[in-house]
């Protein structure tokens, strides 16, 4: 409440505001604190900071999966030229019946892996990264194992290991000869085992590439180890609509 | 002979595994502690009670820190399973931080602070906004998969990476537990908050990220060799729900002590407050 005598009265003002100093129209001396202060301003790049490095890791974490549009992009494996037939050979399955490869995956989309069930490292992760991709996309995809290790991977042994990634993969055996036929014929690198150790447990060197072969039967693609699901995922419906890639023009990623 | 660990991309055996730079970084650690208690010692200065139980704190921290870096948790966290990698986070960042820090005596410290003039700097880190944004800042960058790719695959980087989290997680529970009294905020409610937002607010987009992610993010652990048969994908899962949820009993069991001992303090009549003395950690 301020007083302001006006004549002989005595005028009485209330109001909730300060007195308004006398020079208040002057501008504030350096001294003085600034309008905004210093640890709004800090607090609020402190923020943008954060913020800004939450929508990168949230960019980091987008996937490269464009979908199926994305055809005539690059492929993730390394495209075989000139594209070769899809082979002929006649191996077992895990049922033990004879499994004539040429005839029974004819005009479909197929993934052909060599490997062998004891394999530590690269077989199961190849397989494994297969059967959740697939789980992603609506493509009818053949998945076939064959094994560079006939003389421990019998057909039981096949069916369960195969199986355990998914129920419509199919394992593949046979006598020594015709698996390495197999590799042959698909113009893959034959398998060598290592010399057993002391209990009778080996390695054995294999290619570590999935092959695909395309519906109009020409292997096409070979896909190495470390192709990711994502990879297959944006791969595959492209290769099942027939958008396969051209030599002349793709380069290996 | 590795020193550190590191992604190898070898099937994962329970197979012991030696790594001789733990082992010496921790040792140093435990002995550089132990020198300076001896020290202290010799000098003839006191020794409090409270003092004798920092030694708890820290040997169970080191405890922890060792146990989230060598074999075996940090061989798989290293290069087989994202959740491993997440577990190992939070014991440094959650446990093992605070734990240090509760177990160093303000006279082991404050000398080095004096003498490298580190008071201004330590009381702009202490700022709850800098440090609860310097904490998150790293949590992003860490585990950003280009990050965790291209660090995990060498023992260098990994060591890196380790040496970071500890020292985000010094940083978010400096203004909580720090041995410098002043650099602990004073206001009960600004640190409830504070680490309510800092340890367990943000940490949850990423942890969404991880777990509704469509593909392993991370390549290092979607080609590792399996551990008993867990998909990369269900891995990535466990991680992001561990990033999410995984803090909530330290940070609400923290935040629960804070207020508990600030209501004691305030409802205590006036005349019993002024003979008892403040906690021994509050001080």
């Amino acid at each position: 409440m301020f007083r302001t005598r006006v004549g002989d009265n005595v005028l009485i003002v209330t109001s909730t505001l300060p007195p308004v100093p006398l020079d208040a129209d002057r501008p504030q001396s350096a001294s003085q604190p600034p309008v905004v202060p210093r640890w709004v301003i800090a607090s609020f790049l402190l923020g943008g900071a954060l913020f800004l490095a939450i929508a990168a890791f949230a960019l980091a974490s987008r996937t490269g999966h464009e979908g199926p549009s994305d055809a005539g992009g690059e492929w993730a494996g390394r495209v075989l030229e000139p594209a070769q037939p899809r082979p002929s050979f006649i191996l077992t399955d895990t049922s033990g019946a004879p499994y004539d490869f040429e005839a029974q995956t004819r005009g479909h989309l197929t993934l052909v892996f060599f490997g062998y069930t004891n394999c530590p490292d690269v077989c199961p992760v190849q397989l494994a990264t297969i059967a959740q991709a697939l789980q992603k996309v609506d493509v009818p995809v053949e998945v076939v194992f064959v094994t560079t290790d006939p003389a421990r991977d019998t057909p039981e042994r096949l069916d369960s290991w195969v199986h355990s990634f998914s129920r419509d993969f199919i394992g593949l055996t046979g006598d020594q000869t015709a698996v390495e036929a197999a590799q042959q014929a698909m113009g893959a690198t034959v398998a060598v085992a290592q010399e057993p150790n002391s209990r009778g447990d080996y390695l054995v060197g294999h290619t570590s590439g999935v092959f695909v072969i395309t519906p109009d039967d020409r292997v096409r693609l070979v896909y190495p180890f470390g192709t990711r699901q994502e990879d297959w995922v944006r791969d595959l419906p492209r290769l099942a609509k027939a958008q396969w890639p051209d030599p002349s023009t793709e380069r290996p990623s | 002979m590795s020193w550190w660990c590191s992604a190898t991309r070898e099937p994962w055996t329970w197979a012991f595994r030696a790594y001789p730079g733990i082992w010496i970084t921790m040792l140093s650690l435990i002995g550089a502690y132990v020198w300076a208690w001896h020290r202290h010692r010799r000098r003839g200065l006191p020794v409090s009670p409270d003092d004798r139980r920092k030694r708890l704190w820290f040997g169970l921290g080191m405890a922890l820190l060792w146990l989230a870096t060598d074999w075996p948790l940090g061989v798989l966290g290293a290069g087989y399973l994202a959740t491993a990698h997440m577990v190992q986070y939070m014991l440094y960042t959650l446990v093992a931080a605070p734990l240090l820090l509760l177990g160093i005596p303000e006279w082991m410290v404050r000398p080095a602070v004096e003498r490298f003039q580190l008071e201004g700097v330590l009381r702009r880190l202490a700022r709850p906004v800098v440090a609860g944004v310097g904490y998150n800042l790293v949590l992003l960058a860490t585990h950003a998969p280009f990050t965790v790719d291209t660090f995990r695959t060498s023992q260098l980087g990994s060591m890196a990476l380790d040496v970071v989290w500890l020292l985000s997680g010094l940083l978010l529970w400096t203004p909580l537990v720090s041995p410098l009294q002043e650099l602990r905020h004073p206001s009960p409610a600004v640190r409830c908050v504070y680490l309510f937002l800092a340890a367990g607010a943000i940490a949850m987009v990423p942890g969404g990220m991880l777990t509704f992610a469509d593909f392993p993010l991370y390549r290092t652990y979607e080609l590792a060799p399996r551990v008993y048969g867990l998909s990369a994908s269900d891995d990535q899962q466990m991680a992001g729900i561990l990033m999410k949820i995984g803090n909530i009993p330290i940070v609400w069991t923290v935040i629960f002590v804070i207020f508990a001992r600030w209501a004691t303090r305030e409802w205590r009549p006036a005349s019993s407050a002024s003979k008892v003395p403040t906690p021994a950690s509050e001080r």
